[in-house]
């Protein structure tokens, strides 16, 4: 008798602990914020693909979530969920990092570019005080006004660095430089033509 | 006890197929190709240029992976199909069908891109050529820079193959390009204009009869086609190509805006070596009285500042001595071409100076062929 009541109370404290599995919802909270810190990062652009797996891994374990949630109380098992959130966060971890680092490594890039471009436009504005100013009046304005256009570009680079549009950014400077040096290029052909001459008045 | 060993036997085969089946694996073959389809989509920039049909991939791969990885479903009889390896064969081909889909979009974006980037760079090369034909780089200001950014960026980021941007970008450049010429039609507009061209062909006219009847010289100077004309008796005698001012095409408002006066003119000095630091000069009455009235008119209305100044020493002259820069706003000639109009003129010969005198005229031209790339864009 006292046997059989054994075997019911075990019977009844497994349907118990059978019955109390939940879902790991802190975990998968944590795996949400760590892929929402990666997205925040800039993973969706510096590492694209692996940030388009990780919304995928979230998406198997939502749905893993609601497939456990959707079976009858004692067959429930959130083993696999527990594991997915587990290596989703450790991955959104992971991502988060290399994507910072590469976009540390686009604005050193465009910081970089922005220097070169900026050192390539003073080169041409200084050289632009030697220019000849003879026969040719309309080019030297011309060329004058052309540098004073690529100084304003400049700014243009620097809004694309405040927006961290970093390829933008480098591609702008890297225009602004090769232009620069045609100008130079222009100026040193007519200095080359006619010598260094006297820098022109005003009537 | 034969009829025992092969009840054994018959069990041992049941139990050891019974493993076999139970332990099937999903083939490494398909996983494998499974990661060269996901490589593929990331070499063919999927996560960028088609998220929505990577995102769409990457959710069932990584799905499916999971599931391969958790051993589930892997457990079935032999007889059962197993439900793991069906999807993920069928993610297989889906897989293959967006790379190829993207495959073929990427070559169609790219040709797209190439052609557009080099349309511009055609567009750009030539409007700027025609503009430094009539001088109107200056006219355009910082637009002209502007332009050349765009036009590079689109470049850099199709060789970069981001034909999305490089696309957003050209479009960007193509708008530029248009407002180029808009700008040019707005200020050079006239230099097609009939009814204006047909004013300044009266007034040149007008010049040559006055040479014609009162037996004398006249200068006539064209400036869209950068060209003086000596006249005799009403008789064209010389014809020397000319510089203006720096922006020489525009109509002449106030002192140093770089532009030549128009109107009727006369010489009212000449001056050699020793009393110009050009080579020669002749000097004109710039500004005389309807240059006044205009300037005045434009003070009061607002479109010139009022501490402008009319400006003045408006002269045809030589080329300068110091190479110093005084084309201001003059018509200035080469020092031989000089010397023989300096020997032909005397003070008081009527200089005329008109935008055009030919309907066909250089800038009108030049707006044309603008127009018409334009509308090609």
């Amino acid at each position: 008798m006292l046997r059989k009541a054994s075997l019911v109370s075990l019977a009844l404290t497994l349907i118990v602990v059978a019955g109390c599995a939940e879902p790991p919802t802190q975990q998968i909270q944590e795996a949400e914020k760590a892929l929402k810190d990666a997205q925040e990062s800039g993973a969706a652009t510096y590492s694209a693909d692996e940030y388009a797996k990780l919304e995928g891994t979230l998406a198997a374990l939502r749905k893993e979530v609601a497939d456990q949630d959707d079976k009858f109380t004692l067959f429930r098992d959130y083993g696999k969920a527990q594991q997915l959130s587990a290596s989703a966060k450790a991955d959104s971890e992971r991502v988060k990092t290399a994507s910072v680092q590469k976009k540390e490594e686009a604005k050193a890039a465009a910081l970089q570019a922005q220097q070169v471009a900026e050192e390539a436009v003073k080169a041409t504005q200084d050289l632009v005080a030697k220019a000849p100013v003879g026969k040719d009046r309309a080019a030297v304005e011309a060329i004058k006004n052309d540098v004073e256009g690529l100084k304003s570009l400049l700014k243009q680079v620097q809004a694309s660095i405040d927006k961290e549009d970093y390829p933008a950014a480098q591609t702008q400077a890297k225009a602004i430089h090769d232009m620069s040096q045609g100008v130079s290029t222009e100026i040193q052909n007519a200095l080359a033509k006619v010598g260094k001459g006297k820098p022109g008045r005003k009537k | 006890m034969a009829l025992d060993r092969i009840h054994k036997t018959l069990t041992a085969i049941i139990c050891v197929l019974g493993l076999i089946g139970c332990v099937q694996p999903v083939p490494p073959d398909l996983l494998v190709a499974l990661e060269a389809i996901d490589q593929d989509l990331i070499a063919l920039r999927a996560p960028e240029a088609a998220p929505d049909e990577y995102g769409q991939f990457v959710h069932q791969w990584v799905s499916l992976k999971a599931r391969v990885q958790l051993d589930d479903d892997l457990i079935r009889w032999p007889w059962e199909s197993s439900d793991l390896e069906n999807d993920l064969r069928r993610l297989y081909l889906i897989g293959e069908r967006t790379v190829s889909q993207l495959h073929e979009r990427q070559a169609s974006q790219h040709r797209t891109a190439q052609a557009k980037v080099v349309r511009l760079e055609a567009q750009l090369h030539t409007i700027t050529s025609r503009v430094e034909s009539i001088d109107g780089r200056i006219l355009l200001g910082e637009k002209v820079v502007q332009t050349d950014l765009l036009v590079k960026q689109a470049r850099s980021f199709f060789e970069q193959k981001d034909f999305q941007r490089a696309m957003q970008v050209a479009e960007k450049a193509d708008h530029a390009l248009k407002a180029q010429t808009v700008l040019l039609n707005r200020e050079l507009g006239r230099y097609a204009d009939e009814s204006r061209i047909a004013y300044w062909q009266a007034l040149a006219k007008q010049t040559i009869e006055w040479s014609r009847i009162h037996q004398s010289t006249a200068i006539v100077v064209s400036k869209a086609d950068r060209e003086l004309t000596l006249y005799k008796s009403g008789r064209k005698v010389l014809s020397y190509p000319v510089r203006l001012g720096f922006n020489g095409m525009l109509e002449k408002q106030f002192q140093g805006d770089g532009a030549t006066p128009e109107g009727r003119y006369r010489v009212t000095d000449k001056r050699g070596q020793g009393q110009t630091q050009f080579y020669r000069a002749l000097a004109l009455d710039y500004p005389n009285a309807e240059d006044r009235r205009r300037f005045e008119y434009a003070k009061k209305s607002g479109k010139i500042g009022p501490a402008k100044g009319i400006g003045g020493q408006i002269e045809i002259h030589g080329a300068d001595n110091e190479r110093l820069a005084q084309t201001l706003g003059c018509v200035m000639l080469d020092n031989p071409n000089m010397a023989v109009l300096y020997e032909g003129v005397s003070v008081g010969t009527p200089v005329t100076i008109v935008g055009a005198v030919t309907r066909g005229n250089a800038v009108a031209l030049a707006l044309s062929e603008l127009a018409q790339r334009r509308d090609e864009i």
